[in-house]
């Protein structure tokens, strides 16, 4: 290789290597424009009532005020409200007062001689018109305040149930069958 | 003053926004729940007494032979509706020997004689619904409505021997026994 070839080379190689750095030199971050992505979780206010069980049976004395029945239920009510002013209330009720019992032949059994006990409280009859129901076929089982304290709660309420046969002496002999509904409301 | 000032302003705000929450407060409701009930009131019929024994003390060939105690009989029912009577029944096992002496020499349920709450006297010679034919009596009969499904009578019962019948009056000496049963029925 002649010197004047070795010296062209050389120079190539350096005004590369300068072109190179003055690349490096020049180069810049780049940044997109930003996106938002709106971001929103829901907590729905919730109110739930369970059972502990769904059916009661009562042997039935003729004539006679107390006949209580078979079981206890425990009703569970759950609730996530977001209003701090108000109650949570649990109510029972029948589709109609007149016939909360019936044996299907015509004799009834009204809601004013069914009655529940709360939490081993006073035994009180379905007499009242409430937000479900008949008119006059329900009770107010328990009402609770909500504060900020307890806007996400719960409560028990052991239902014992009682037929009072007193006023209805002439009551025939059969089988009475009825529906009691139990059904919460936060207002 | 001025703490007083922001004081009702506080209170101003903090009535605003409970009216406020309460305006906007919506009833939530709970799905239902529900509890079958199942009452049941059995049918019954029931008939006691107030005494279980009576004695005689007989007067051959007489027609007054009372016997030592009146009975009581007390019907009880809680009946299904469809009744319409409830019966209640005096009656023997046989007809022609209501008493016996064991040794051939009877009392004819003819000549037993049942005065019910102090009516007639009245001999058991009708076929009734239990018992021998011809050997029983419809103490009562009482006609069932809706006002009375569920209710009771007494039967007051006094008994007498009439042994001038047929071939009482040569009826021996000895001591007669026998069984006379009470039974209610419900119909239909």
């Amino acid at each position: 290789m002649t010197l004047q070839a070795k010296s062209g080379r050389i120079v190539a190689v350096l005004v590369l290597a300068m072109t190179v750095r003055a690349g490096h030199l020049h180069a810049q971050v780049l940044n997109s424009g930003a996106k938002t992505i709106a971001l929103q979780a829901v907590l729905p206010p919730s109110l739930t009532v369970a059972l502990s069980g769904n059916a009661v049976n009562f042997n039935l004395s003729p004539g006679s005020a107390n006949n209580p029945g078979s079981t206890s239920i425990t009703a569970t009510t759950s609730w996530a409200v977001n209003n701090i002013i108000g109650f949570v209330s649990l109510y029972a009720f029948f589709a109609n007062s007149a016939s909360a019992m019936t044996d299907g032949a015509g004799d009834n059994i009204p809601s004013a001689d069914f009655q529940i006990s709360d939490n081993a409280g006073a035994f009180n009859a379905l007499t009242n018109t409430v937000p479900f129901g008949g008119a006059n076929a329900g009770l107010r089982v328990s009402a609770t305040l909500i504060l900020v304290t307890n806007m996400s709660g719960s409560r028990t309420d052991v239902l014992n149930f009682n037929t009072n046969l007193s006023t209805l002496p002439n009551l025939p002999a059969g089988t009475y069958t009825g529906t009691l509904t139990l059904q919460a409301q936060a207002i | 003053m001025k703490t007083g000032r922001l004081f009702r302003i506080a209170t101003i705000a903090l009535g605003l926004a409970v009216a406020t929450s309460i305006a906007s407060a919506q009833a939530i409701n709970s799905g239902a729940q529900t509890i079958a009930l199942n009452a049941t009131l059995a049918e019954s019929l029931t008939l006691s007494l107030s005494a279980n024994a009576v004695n005689f003390t007989l007067a051959a060939g007489s027609a007054a032979n009372a016997g030592s105690t009146n009975i009581t009989a007390t019907t009880a029912w809680v009946l299904k509706p469809g009744r319409t009577a409830v019966g209640v029944y005096a009656y023997f096992a046989s007809a022609a020997a209501a008493l016996t002496d064991g040794a051939g020499d009877n009392i004819p349920s003819s000549a037993f004689f049942i005065a019910d709450n102090a009516g007639a006297s009245t001999a058991l010679t009708s076929t009734v619904a239990f018992g021998a034919a011809n050997a029983g009596l419809q103490v009562a009969n009482v006609a069932i409505t809706a006002a009375n499904r569920n209710s009771n009578r007494t039967d007051v019962m006094a008994f007498n021997i009439n042994l001038t019948g047929g071939t009482l009056p040569q009826l021996p000496a000895a001591t007669y026994t026998g069984t006379l049963n009470i039974q209610a029925q419900a119909t239909p």
